[in-house]
């Protein structure tokens, strides 16, 4: 071999030399020229770093392409006249979302906003609910020890209940609330509860509970004016994405609000419901999703923007 | 007046006795430095003072008045933390501004408190950012800003600045210093730094085991340590022993011209300092050496087996093995009584 040779970390060896004849033996028996280790020893070890970026990118493009062509097809759909095709045909038409939101003479459907309206209302309901309830039992779990504690933040984080089930159960249990909005609501904060814990609850635990509560107690503040200040406050981004979390799946809710909701108005999940398993063309169906997206939008980010402007009671 | 006595203190946690029995007062305007090896019980003390935790016996007085019972956010108490513990949702002056706030101070005077004592503390720049921008040290700051704002009974400082770099350290050790006493703040000082209690604090109290080994000045705790332990614990030290009978004290080697109070077996306390290197009637053998840059600090062994541990000067060659003459100086030990 000529030029210098410097073992590598694989155990293989390449030379530095200067001549494209110098040749090294490989571990396995075979040799290779300079030139070419050359090549290995500088972009070898960063094979991986050469592809792996653009490898994640690719991934990540497909998924989210995956996840949000359907949505936009839908979308631009709703706004066609024809879908029999590849391509859907005839823009721009209102007629699928006038049907579906009950406006005009299409028949018997009636007007769909009270519905929607009535739907936003209960799981606006039972995400308050949720926020008024799965804070404090996040609180307890990440700040105190007490006996069964982790069977109960088990319990607590586990989405156990099955919409369907509960749906029956409750309907068994309370018969005189069965079609009523306060069953929609207890069932809304129940089932979707444990995803508000769980944010919330990593939230705190990502803050000193102990020495912050001792800091603000310390300076005067009461135990109950130190949690709502100076803790509650500062879990505020686990607070909003529960609080997002929770709305949507409540909104989205479908197995629960078909056993448990009234004739008349319809939630959500009963006005999809009806524009897509019933005799409803294609179109209508991407219509009425597309409103249930579009509100679905709408909510995440007034959620957003709350959380943002923040709980905070301190001013100067 | 603003001094804080405690009573018999004990604290027990079913079986494990965290504190046991602590008869102590910090006095007025005074810094108490609290030392000890971990899990003697200095941060428990600390905690029932500020009112975390409640005595299984005995009681916490702030001058004079007893407030064993009194909950935390009633006694007036500054704490500062080692992790800050400051409010991310705050700015810095709303941060300090929260004490008064509490205490029902009106705004714009809590917002001119916290102002000045940001000016005090070298950070009014830093009034509108929020904690997490800031660096260790700054955010040191702010907590100790915040607990001052309150006019506190007492401030409590537990191992403020672990965390923060050597010459940081050294730096805010005495800026903090010069502003306690300037203020006139009583205050105990938790840490398991000794430079540092050394150098900040009027008295020193050291706790082992839940017990008060020791409380007093630096100077008495270093050069009249009461007990192997305090001897020990408090810098290096080397217990040599021996007989101590008509003025003198008699190590088997040599002879120490200094008087006990009883006759009868001793134990001699000699700090580094105390041995003379180079030239006595003592044969020493080196047994490590460790260079530490400002000096050297050799193990050695003496005739009689005991181990000592010597201080040279910078780099002066002494190698393991090596024997060498040493002679102590009387005025620089202690007999442990």
């Amino acid at each position: 071999m000529t030029g210098d040779a410097s073992p590598r970390a694989d155990g293989g060896s390449t030379a530095t030399g200067n001549s494209d004849a110098a040749s090294t033996t490989r571990p396995d028996g075979g040799s290779v020229t300079a030139s070419q280790n050359r090549r290995w020893s500088r972009s070898g070890r960063a094979l991986s770093t050469l592809l792996g970026r653009p490898i994640v990118a690719g991934v990540v493009a497909v998924v989210t392409a995956f996840l949000t062509i359907p949505v936009l097809v839908a979308f631009v759909s709703s706004f066609a006249e024809s879908g029999s095709g590849v391509l859907p045909t005839g823009f721009v038409t209102f007629d699928h979302w006038r049907k579906v939101l009950g406006f005009g003479d299409y028949g018997v459907r009636q007007n769909a906003i009270p519905g929607l309206t009535y739907s936003l209302l209960i799981a606006t309901g039972g995400m308050v609910l949720n926020v008024l309830i799965g804070v404090p039992i996040a609180y307890a779990l990440a700040r105190y020890d007490f006996y069964a504690r982790d069977w109960i933040n088990t319990f607590a984080i586990l989405p156990l209940v099955p919409g369907l089930i509960l749906g029956i159960a409750f309907i068994q249990t309370y018969p005189e609330h069965g079609r009523s909005s306060l069953g929609l609501l207890a069932g809304y904060c129940l089932l979707k509860s444990p995803y508000m814990v769980l944010t919330v609850q990593s939230s705190f635990q990502s803050m000193d509970l102990v020495r912050l509560e001792e800091s603000a107690r310390s300076l005067g503040a009461s135990w109950p004016r130190t949690v709502l200040t100076v803790i509650v406050p500062q879990a505020r981004r686990g607070i909003v994405a529960g609080a997002i979390i929770t709305w949507t799946l409540a909104a989205a809710e479908f197995n629960f609000t078909h056993k448990v909701a009234s004739g008349s108005p319809d939630p959500f999940a009963m006005f999809l419901y009806r524009n897509i398993a019933t005799n409803a063309s294609y179109l209508q169906s991407a219509a009425a999703v597309s409103v249930y997206f579009l509100i679905v939008v709408a909510a995440i980010v007034v959620l957003q923007l709350l959380g943002k402007r923040g709980f905070s009671t301190a001013h100067q | 007046m603003s001094d804080v006595t405690l009573e018999s203190l004990t604290k027990a946690y079913g079986d494990e006795v965290a504190v046991d029995g602590i008869d102590l007062t910090i006095r007025d305007g005074e810094i108490l430095g609290v030392v000890g090896p971990s899990g003697c019980g200095k941060t428990t003390t600390l905690r029932t003072i500020a009112g975390f935790e409640t005595p299984t016996y005995g009681r916490v007085l702030f001058d004079g008045v007893d407030v064993t019972h009194v909950p935390p956010e009633e006694r007036n108490v500054g704490l500062v933390f080692q992790s800050y513990a400051l409010f991310d949702t705050m700015t810095v002056r709303e941060n300090v501004a929260f004490g008064p706030k509490m205490q029902g101070v009106p705004k714009a005077e809590r917002r001119e408190r916290a102002d000045d004592l940001l000016a005090l503390l070298d950070i009014a720049e830093l009034a509108d950012r929020r904690p997490t921008t800031l660096s260790g040290g700054q955010q040191q700051r702010v907590g100790l800003a915040r607990a001052l704002a309150i006019e506190p009974h007492v401030l409590l400082l537990d191992e403020p600045m672990t965390g923060l770099d050597a010459e940081l350290k050294t730096r805010l050790r005495d800026e903090i210093g010069e502003l306690l006493a300037d203020l006139e703040v009583t205050a105990l000082y938790v840490t398991h730094d000794q430079e540092e209690a050394m150098a900040m604090c009027d008295r020193i109290a050291v706790l082992a085991d839940g017990t008060l080994e020791q409380v007093g000045s630096p100077a008495e705790i270093y050069r009249r340590p009461a007990n192997p332990f305090v001897a020990n614990f408090v810098g290096s030290s080397s217990l040599l022993a021996g007989v101590a009978e008509n003025g003198h004290v008699d190590l088997g080697f040599t002879e120490l011209p200094v008087a006990a109070e009883t006759d009868g077996s001793v134990q001699v306390a000699a700090r580094p300092a105390a041995f003379e290197l180079g030239e006595g009637p003592i044969e020493a053998k080196v047994t490590d050496v460790t260079y530490l840059g400002d000096r050297t600090r050799l193990t050695a062994t003496l005739p009689d087996d005991t181990t000592v541990t010597l201080h040279a000067d910078g780099i002066d060659g002494y190698r393991i093995g090596e024997s060498i003459p040493l002679s102590i100086d009387e005025q620089r030990v202690h007999i442990l009584e």
